[in-house]
């Protein structure tokens, strides 16, 4: 067994010069989540007494001290987990100006692909069946869905909502369901009305919460290809609910009118990403890779708590894999995924302000990382995450680290595209403009002649209309975040 | 302030690619790895700076002075022409450099690509930096960019950490 050496520690998964302050905290929080009255899955109340148990010697610091003596010395490397960290430098130099530092963090399942279970599926598919969506999107959405229940493993579960101004639970979650009738269900959906996102994912959330299991992968796939009204500030609350109950949300936007910045935060907020859907034929396509990514899952989501010094500012995060997309900067951060064969990858970068460099060592961030692996319901102990880097007079002419390079220079691109989209939405159309053409210009060098052409166009249009084409932005967007892991994904499937 | 060399957009220290263009700004002649061994190494060095594209006076009989490189003890003779730009030679560059350094390490010493120029104006000899990235030194003294100092006969010049020493020939 791969698991079985578990101290009160990493039950309660704290470190073990953990506070009073941090273990309570800890114990409230896998209560709150693992109390019997909330599960219903098998196993879990035999969790839940073992944290009370853990909390119960922990907590009275006469018994801790007796209970620590009985453990072994604390060993470092972490079981179930792997990690490195990058640094683009190996030191900041004293200079009165601001510097930059990137960080480059790997994550990963320590053990070996094979010998791990694939878990079992918590999935919701929450539909956008407006309007708009009628003709050739519902048909292959519809395609999908029923695409999607035949291929279920009998452990999986799926439920299927559809939206427009209000919610219709199609598919209830449920382990053993009558495909025949859930088909036909599917078959009647008829698209009408508005796009009211909030209810939809409202929905979702609830009937996902029927069979929620922390030993499942807990995911609602959003699909919409409008515009919501009003809403955003209530969706997005309702996606940091899900965060706090595990449950990883992707939006997949059709066609050229949805709101992707807004998607992007929604999933965001959970650890997921958006998706792209310029064609109603890649629909299928897309969510079918979707379910196989959700199948291979072996952690949610990565939780990063963390504090950065004074005068160091946590610039930008972007998770380079499994799924390219912005993190949201607040602590504790939802880094994304770990699959079983992709570790996951985020890039840091950090501006440090002269006066930090007094010391002779910045501390840039100190914080804990937590993972919750989808396969086991009990905490990993957290992962220390201190990063500091030493000052030194002169810089050093190490030539930077080859992964961190190609890293970034991957970024690169998918940051001059957010350029330009901040500096038309700002109305200075022709700084938006020479930014596309210098993406361009790399595109170019790089053989992806016909990205390039769209971002050429494009820039040619903000200078001449001041505004996008219809799918420009998003084009540029999704294909230059696919770039990012195209160098991975080349083998043939 | 790294600058680029692409499109002069100034970027933060510690940037590796222009927030701007894009360009990559470090690590450029590091893409590529080689394992060279020490010996390779001094024997590249020792060849390159008989190459055609290195700054070759003729025999140095009628400089008007030279620069007397303190680490290789290499001395670079200046004649013919009155003015002379240093820095180093790197790919895509513009503008070129009269007397190319790289072979002496300019790039780990911190050299700029277009870094100054040394004139002879009459009897006397000028220096001006041209707002390199490491600075000049004169005699350990730093020297405002874009402003023109006179050199004396054995005054130490540093371009970055690069040192060399200022002979004169007095006509």
């Amino acid at each position: 067994m791969l698991f079985n050496k578990l101290d009160y520690y990493a039950v309660l998964g704290v470190f073990r010069d953990a506070s009073q302050e941090e273990i309570k905290h800890a114990y409230f929080e896998s209560a709150q989540r693992l109390h019997p009255d909330k599960n219903v899955a098998a196993g879990e109340t035999e969790i839940f007494l073992e944290i009370q148990k853990a909390y119960e010697v922990l907590s009275n610091p006469k018994r801790r001290v007796l209970y620590d003596a009985t453990l072994p010395p604390e060993i470092e490397a972490n079981s179930v987990l792997k990690h490195e960290v990058i640094f683009s430098r190996p030191n900041l130099v004293k200079l009165s100006e601001q510097q930059l530092v990137y960080v480059l963090l790997e994550i990963g399942a320590r053990t070996e692909k094979e010998s791990l279970p694939t878990p079992p599926l918590n999935l919701c598919l929450v539909l956008d069946r407006s309007t708009s969506m009628q003709g050739d999107k519902m048909d292959m959405v519809k395609a999908t869905a029923i695409q999607l229940l035949r291929s279920l493993r009998p452990e999986d579960v799926l439920s299927i909502i559809a939206f427009s101004d209000y919610a219709e639970v199609i598919v209830p979650a449920s382990l053993n369901i009558d495909n025949k009738k859930q088909e036909n269900r599917i078959q009647m959906i008829q698209a009408s009305g508005a796009t009211e996102i909030f209810n939809g994912l409202q929905a979702g959330l609830k009937e996902i919460r029927r069979t929620l299991d922390p030993s499942r992968v807990n995911h609602i796939i959003l699909l919409t290809d409008g515009q919501t009204y009003g809403d955003e500030q209530a969706c997005l609350k309702l996606a940091e609910e899900a965060a706090s109950m595990n449950i990883g949300i992707t939006g997949m936007g059709i066609g050229n009118d949805w709101n992707d910045i807004f998607l992007d935060a929604l999933a965001g907020k959970t650890g997921g990403s958006s998706a792209y859907i310029s064609k109603p034929k890649d629909i299928q396509r897309l969510l079918v890779d979707k379910f196989n990514t959700l199948i291979s899952t072996f952690a949610d989501d990565v939780l990063l708590e963390f504090k950065t010094s004074e005068h160091v500012q946590l610039n930008y995060v972007f998770r380079l894999q499994p799924e390219g997309g912005c993190v949201v900067l607040e602590s504790p951060m939802h880094l994304g995924p770990i699959l079983r064969d992709t570790p996951l990858q985020v890039l840091f970068e950090f501006l440090v302000n002269s006066p930090a460099l007094a010391e002779d060592v910045v501390a840039l961030l100190n914080g804990s990382l937590k993972a919750s692996i989808t396969v086991r319901p009990t905490p990993v102990p957290p992962i220390r995450f201190n990063l500091s880097r030493e000052v030194q007079v002169n810089p050093s002419h190490e030539p930077p680290p080859t992964r961190m390079l190609s890293a970034l220079s991957r970024l690169t691109l998918y940051r001059l595209q957010e350029r330009a989209r901040v500096s038309a939405d700002q109305g200075q159309y022709d700084a938006a403009s020479r930014h596309l053409q210098n993406l361009a210009t790399h595109l170019l060098a790089q053989g992806e002649n016909s990205l390039a052409k769209t971002a050429l166009l494009e820039a040619d249009n903000l200078e001449r209309m001041h505004a996008w084409t219809a799918n420009g932005s998003k084009d540029i967007k999704y294909n230059t975040r696919a770039l990012l892991i195209a160098d991975k994904k080349e083998k043939p499937r | 302030m790294i600058i680029c060399s692409n499109c002069k957009h100034s970027n933060l220290d510690g940037a590796m690619f222009c927030a701007e263009c894009g360009a990559q700004l470090v690590g450029r002649e590091d893409l590529t790895t080689q394992n060279i061994t020490t010996k390779q190494f001094e024997e590249a060095n020792k060849e390159r700076p008989s190459t055609s594209d290195v700054y070759q006076p003729f025999d140095g009989s009628d400089a008007w002075g030279s620069l007397h490189l303190l680490d290789t003890g290499q001395v670079l003779p200046l004649s013919v022409r009155n003015e002379f730009t240093m820095g180093r030679i790197s790919e895509g560059q513009p503008i070129m450099p009269d007397i190319d350094l790289s072979p002496y390490q300019a790039y780990a010493a911190g050299v700029s690509r277009l870094h100054g120029v040394i004139k002879r104006d009459g009897n006397k000899i000028i220096f001006m930096d041209l707002g390199s990235a490491n600075g000049t030194y004169i005699n350990g003294k730093r020297l405002t960019p874009n402003v023109e100092q006179t050199l004396n006969h054995g005054d130490i010049v540093a371009l970055g950490k690069l040192k060399m020493q200022i002979l004169v020939r007095n006509s």
